[in-house]
């Protein structure tokens, strides 16, 4: 088997007392699509950050395209070729928004060529959103839904391998949630990266990913395709069980 | 204005000024000093703590060490090598310090960078006593007057440049990002602390630079003197007053603030300090953005009429 682009091993990660992350391990190849669920709480976006180099791990590490990146600043990430999105949008709000896409393609970006070469300019990326329009409008007067696509925007200006998306569809309707799960699957389909998408809300993820990992309470209990996952008797009683079983949850 | 331009128009000012030793009296020359003075000192504070938003209150650090340089080599030192290694100095001191605290932010930031300015005038006084014997120092033979004045605008002027270059830099991209959102800059690889370190030292460069170039004005260097906290309160206010993410902002506000204590104090000599602090509490709530803003305001209501 090839080499895995992005590698966590063991990622382990306590605040106080509190395990928010409990030894996960997970293994991204070029060109996978990987969604990664878990109720509230189950350390999804946390480990997200360890992925991107936002929290350094208490334990274990995190490995990209063979180099061990763990503990190095987040910025050693994306010249890696790792880029992100956050949950809330973190857009430069004074910068129209062609400077938030051409933000990453002056550093991130900089060393490295994207297979889509339209994929240098600014303008590219923000058509392929459908977001050429807004191009002058300074970002935080954009509305909180093309600010998350204009996050997905300012990690693809970063031109990278791996592209980690945290919950994009969240608070969008049911259409703009099924155009976003689209958008994913070309991202991965027209510029072969590999993408590693979480998501609280289900339903989509699991009808656009081809693997699917599940969190709860900090630990991986599955992880594979999607059809097997979902029947998994741990995930469904994970999911279940978060509504009916509050003794387990206390545990 | 595009970069050119903007360069262009600032090396015409500085011909223009450079004629002013033959064409002012000698009051009118010492003030427009004073304007090159906190006009290079305001750019050079905004080069790295406008774009980012760290308050740095170690301008007057930066400024008394340069000044040090000077009064240290006044003996054997060319004017102008002791100018340099003030600057260099500064920068020096700059980037080690800055290694240590640019990861702290806000109120910390500035309190640590206030508390420096105090540490080295403590450790410069304890120096001069303990191991020289003295409390300060006499500079014999000062410099012309239209020497230091040209000095002095020559720093002002390459910390203009400078300003415009980094800018238009990527340098000063990543200082926008980091002041924007640090950590969502440095997920798109930026590396913030190499970027912050370079753009602390180098804009404490211009500010050892001017403090070497203006201890020769003094004739008696003492600590008190040169590592005065208001010069660093001065810069900042001076910076923030003309808009500290703009350029042309913290110079017109440095002529503005140089020219207006002149007057308060000729006029007012009892009243001045209290009518500075009262125009400056009214600029600070009704024009946040600073001077510059208003030139955006009047563009604004210029497109809308």
């Amino acid at each position: 088997m090839r080499e895995p682009l992005l590698s966590a091993r063991g990622v382990t990660v306590r605040f106080g007392g509190l395990v928010a992350v409990d030894g996960v391990d997970l293994d991204v190849h070029g060109g996978e699509l990987v969604g990664v669920i878990g109720p509230n709480g189950a350390g999804k976006t946390t480990f997200f950050h360890t992925l991107s180099g936002v929290l350094v791990p208490t334990e274990g590490s995190v490995v990209v395209a063979g180099d061990d990146l763990t503990g190095r600043p987040p910025h050693a990430y994306a010249l890696h070729g790792v880029a992100r999105t956050f949950q809330t949008p973190r857009v430069f709000k004074e910068m129209p928004a062609i400077d938030n896409v051409r933000f990453g393609l002056e550093f991130a970006g900089r060393t490295r060529k994207h297979a889509h070469d339209a994929f240098d300019e600014p303008g590219a990326i923000l058509d392929f959103l459908g977001l050429a329009d807004v191009a002058a409008v300074p970002a935080g007067g954009l509305t909180p839904s093309k600010q998350r696509l204009l996050e997905i925007g300012m990690a693809l200006g970063a031109r990278p391998r791996v592209l980690l998306l945290d919950e994009v569809a969240a608070g969008l309707t049911h259409a703009e949630v099924d155009l976003t799960a689209q958008l994913i699957r070309r991202v991965r389909d027209e510029l072969g990266l590999a993408v590693v998408w979480i998501e609280h809300a289900v339903r989509v993820l699991m009808n656009t990913v081809e693997r699917v990992a599940v969190l709860h309470q900090g630990r991986k209990i599955a992880d594979g395709d999607p059809r097997v996952v979902a029947r998994d008797p741990a995930v469904v009683e994970a999911y279940l069980g978060e509504e009916g079983e509050p003794e387990r949850k206390a545990a | 204005m595009s970069l050119r331009d903007s360069i262009l128009a600032t090396l015409v000012a500085a011909l223009v000024l450079s004629t002013m030793p033959w064409l002012l009296s000698d009051f009118a020359l010492s003030l427009t000093l004073t304007c090159l003075m906190y006009a290079g000192l305001a750019v050079s504070w905004a080069m790295f703590c406008g774009a980012t938003n760290y308050l740095s209150l170690a301008t007057a650090a930066f400024f008394g060490l340069g000044a040090y340089v000077t009064a240290w080599g006044a003996e054997g030192l060319p004017y102008g090598v002791a100018v340099l290694l003030g600057g260099l100095l500064a920068a020096a001191f700059a980037g080690l310090v800055g290694a240590a605290v640019l990861h702290l932010r806000g109120a910390y930031f500035a309190v640590i960078t206030f508390g420096l300015g105090e540490l080295v005038r403590h450790a410069v006084t304890y120096y001069e006593k303990a191991f020289q014997g003295t409390v300060g120092r006499v500079i014999e033979e000062p410099p012309e007057a239209v020497t230091i004045y040209h000095t002095v605008l020559l720093l002002a002027v390459l910390a203009t440049v400078t300003a415009l270059v980094v800018r238009a830099s990527r340098l000063g991209l990543a200082l926008r990002g980091i002041g924007a959102d640090e950590e969502r800059a440095q997920t798109l690889g930026v590396n913030a602390r190499r970027a912050k370190i370079l753009a602390f030292a180098l804009s404490a460069f211009f500010a050892g630079a001017l403090g070497a170039a203006m201890a020769v004005r003094w004739t008696y260097i003492d600590p008190p003197t040169v590592f005065n906290p208001f010069i660093g309160f001065q810069t900042v206010l001076i910076a923030m007053v003309g808009g500290a993410h703009t350029i042309i902002g913290p110079i017109a506000s440095s002529v503005l603030f140089s020219l207006l204590t002149e007057f308060l104090r000729l006029q007012f000599p009892y009243l001045f300090m209290i009518l500075l602090g009262l125009l400056l509490i009214l600029l600070v709530l009704y024009l946040p953005g600073g001077l510059a803003s208003l030139i955006g305001r009047w563009r604004w209501r210029k497109s809308n009429a």
